[in-house]
């Protein structure tokens, strides 16, 4: 059975956010899934959610305490952000994913005004856009050819940004741009602009991009001309830009992509109320073993998404200078696989996936608003790409050497110590101690003669010894090896060491809930499947749970489901319980 | 060149230095795929496309060579192999 987390480790304020929402099957709930449904096919932001999150404060979560908000931990912040996930995707990342990036980028670069200012605008319910996006360019960040050059009057701002969510309106935006005609890494910056302080003449919006999904999501793009801008308006120093951008993605590429588990609670929960409710060939869907195996293996993976996710996200506090690795590899792994468990669970409902309407209507909304977690923000290759240079590196100064993360990394719901943006480095230099960590984790792992705990160790093994694999034949990579041209070989490399990252998030975390006596993540059932899972040959489907593991996994989803808990690595109460 | 050193050492750290300036640009050369004798030492090594992350690469590889931590964004702030060469002479200065 499964028990809830002591009530100081529980943010109060999810409560209270749960309990605005409401129940989401109720059907005359204003906030419920219907009226979210209907806002969809009307490619409209979900006004009434804007409004509830307004009356909630949302933007306060993305402001630091000492600047009057909220934020004092990025795990908590995560937290409240899938609750908003769970309800209606498209409302949190419509209503503020951009407030919170371009709020990262002024938190770890801006002086002390500018931070001041960005946190008055934000706890008054006002927007921030964030521009880094160019058509032309993509991820290719250096190659930016929006400018902000110095002039008479102090900048003027040339060029386009385009894609860019809530530029039509936000009041201000933070904009990525060249700040000087030199070629190198240190040319650019971010620039705050307010909105209402352009002359028109020198500004136009351009069009808005209608999308798949996030359908309501307002997508438009933004042009100047001459524009003047005055000098203050350089985030930090001149030709910071590569650097902010490269310390702040660290912090939304990690939490972004971690949001993004609240959808797939929500379609795990649709998908198994269908199956509850379906009969077919005489029986229940969800009594049928090929059903069962496809919920519980959709389980299975978003207990490890959510798990790598978390600890990269206590990272964050607890070991910064290594966060550069991490980010990478969630934002990676993370989406794909929820991504994937999204278009597996969509098998079990058949024809009904497709529905617009009705009682699983829900979920083809569900399976087009997950989509961006691949791409949003940062593309997955771009992921890849920034890992293969550092693979030789990694090889050689930590993957064959004694390290082990703090035990704290691997708690979650602990206390985490203040979060300091300014620890955030550019570069690992090669250095961390999460993949080692499971070495370190199999020595001291209790004796387990269960199925669940000889399968863990025998998969924590293979992981293992998988790290000084890829220890040999990444210490002999040739530099040219690295780049993006690099061969599928090597972006293959890149994949294998994530899964052993990963490999070592889930086992530590459950090596050491299993001495806190958490009764569930403490069981070695969890962590033996997404072991399991992750044994898969790259590129081929995870492969189906043994029958133990999967009765297991089948039966904390029917407890959870009944009582209406979270099906993440926390069981958080969830609106229409009790 | 650092002042500090005294003189019946100049002709060793003059070796030193040659051998450092050839070790630096064949670990570009190799990062590049371009022939040694194509590297200007005065020519930004983003035009031949070492670009910022790869950069770091070469960072910490100047690091594991000479011993010391080197500053990542070294080489975003010294672009050309002289300036690269210089601000490691400095550094090379310092921790003697």
């Amino acid at each position: 059975m499964t028990a809830s987390l002591a009530p100081a480790a529980l943010p109060a304020r999810l409560h209270d956010l749960e309990a605005r929402f409401g129940d989401p099957f109720a059907p005359d709930n204003p906030l419920g899934f219907v009226p979210i449904l209907d806002a969809d096919e009307r490619g409209e932001m979900f006004a009434a959610g804007e409004q509830a999150l307004h009356d909630y404060g949302l933007n306060a979560e993305f402001v630091p305490a000492e600047l009057g908000g909220r934020l004092t931990r990025l795990d908590h912040l995560v937290e409240i952000m899938r609750s908003v996930y769970r309800r209606d995707p498209c409302l949190g990342l419509g209503y503020g994913a951009s407030s919170f990036i371009a709020g990262v980028n002024i938190w770890t670069a801006a002086n002390e005004e500018q931070r001041r200012a960005a946190a008055g605008l934000l706890l008054g319910n006002k927007r921030i856009a964030v521009a880094y996006h160019e058509l032309a360019h993509g991820n290719d960040m250096a190659h930016t050819e929006f400018s902000a050059l110095p002039s008479a009057e102090g900048l003027l701002l040339n060029g386009r940004k385009e894609v860019i969510s809530n530029i039509g309106r936000a009041e201000a935006v933070v904009i990525f741009a060249r700040t000087s005609a030199r070629p190198g890494s240190r040319s650019h910056s971010q620039v705050l602009v307010d909105t209402s302080r352009i002359p028109a003449e020198r500004v136009r919006h351009l069009p808005r991009y209608r999308t798949t999904g996030m359908r309501g999501v307002q997508l438009g793009g933004i042009e100047f001309r001459d524009c003047p801008l005055p000098a203050d308006a350089i985030l930090g120093a001149p030709g910071q830009g590569l650097e902010t951008a490269l310390r702040s993605f660290q912090v939304t590429r990690t939490t972004l992509v971690s949001m993004f588990t609240g959808v797939v609670d929500s379609g795990l929960r649709t998908t198994l109320r269908h199956a509850r409710d379906r009969r077919l060939y005489g029986r229940a869907a969800a009594e049928l073993p090929h059903v069962r195996s496809v919920i519980t293996g959709a389980f299975s993976d978003l207990l490890t998404a959510d798990c790598f996710a978390t600890v990269a996200t206590r990272a964050l506090h607890l070991l910064p200078a290594e966060t550069s690795i991490y980010a990478q590899a969630v934002k990676f792994f993370v989406s794909k696989v929820l991504m994937d468990a999204m278009t597996r669970l969509s098998s079990v409902l058949g024809a009904h996936f497709y529905i617009r309407e009705g009682a699983s209507g829900l979920f083809q909304k569900l399976l087009r608003d997950i989509q961006p977690a691949g791409f949003g923000h940062a593309a997955r290759a771009a992921c890849q790409v920034s890992l293969m240079p550092q693979l030789p590196l990694l090889a050689r100064r930590s993957w064959l050497h004694d390290g082990s993360a703090p035990a704290e990394l691997f708690r979650p719901g602990a206390d985490l110590p203040p979060l300091d943006f300014g620890r955030l480095a550019i570069s690992a230099g090669g250095r961390e101690r999460l993949s080692t960590s499971l070495a370190g984790g199999l020595a001291a792992m209790p004796d387990d003669t269960s199925p669940a705990g000889t399968e863990l160790r025998s998969y924590g093994e293979h992981f293992a010894e998988e790290l000084v694999r890829l220890a040999e034949e990444c210490t002999t990579l040739s530099p040219a090896e690295l780049s993006v041209t690099a061969s599928s070989h090597t972006y293959d490399l890149a994949t294998r060491y994530v899964r052993v990252l990963v490999a070592a998030a889930c086992f530590e975390t459950w090596r050491h809930a299993r001495a806190d006596g958490d009764p569930f993540l403490g069981d070695p059932a969890w962590a033996a499947a997404a072991l399991h899972r992750l044994r898969a040959p790259l590129g081929a489907p995870p492969p189906a749970l043994p029958e133990h593991l999967e009765e297991s996994l089948w039966h904390e989803l029917s407890v959870r489901y009944d009582r209406s808990l979270a099906f993440g690595l926390m069981p958080r109460p969830l609106a229409g319980s009790g | 060149m650092p002042e500090s050193i005294p003189a019946e050492n100049a002709t060793t750290d003059r070796a030193d230095e040659q051998h450092l300036r050839e070790w630096l640009v064949g670990r570009v050369a190799e990062h590049l795929k371009m022939p040694v004798d194509d590297i200007e030492p005065d020519v930004p090594l983003s035009d031949y496309g070492l670009d910022s992350l790869y950069a770091l690469s070469v960072a910490a590889e100047i690091e594991d060579h000479l011993g010391f931590a080197v500053d990542p964004t070294m080489m975003w702030d010294n672009p050309t192999i002289n300036a690269l060469l210089d601000a490691l002479a400095e550094e090379l200065a310092d921790a003697a």
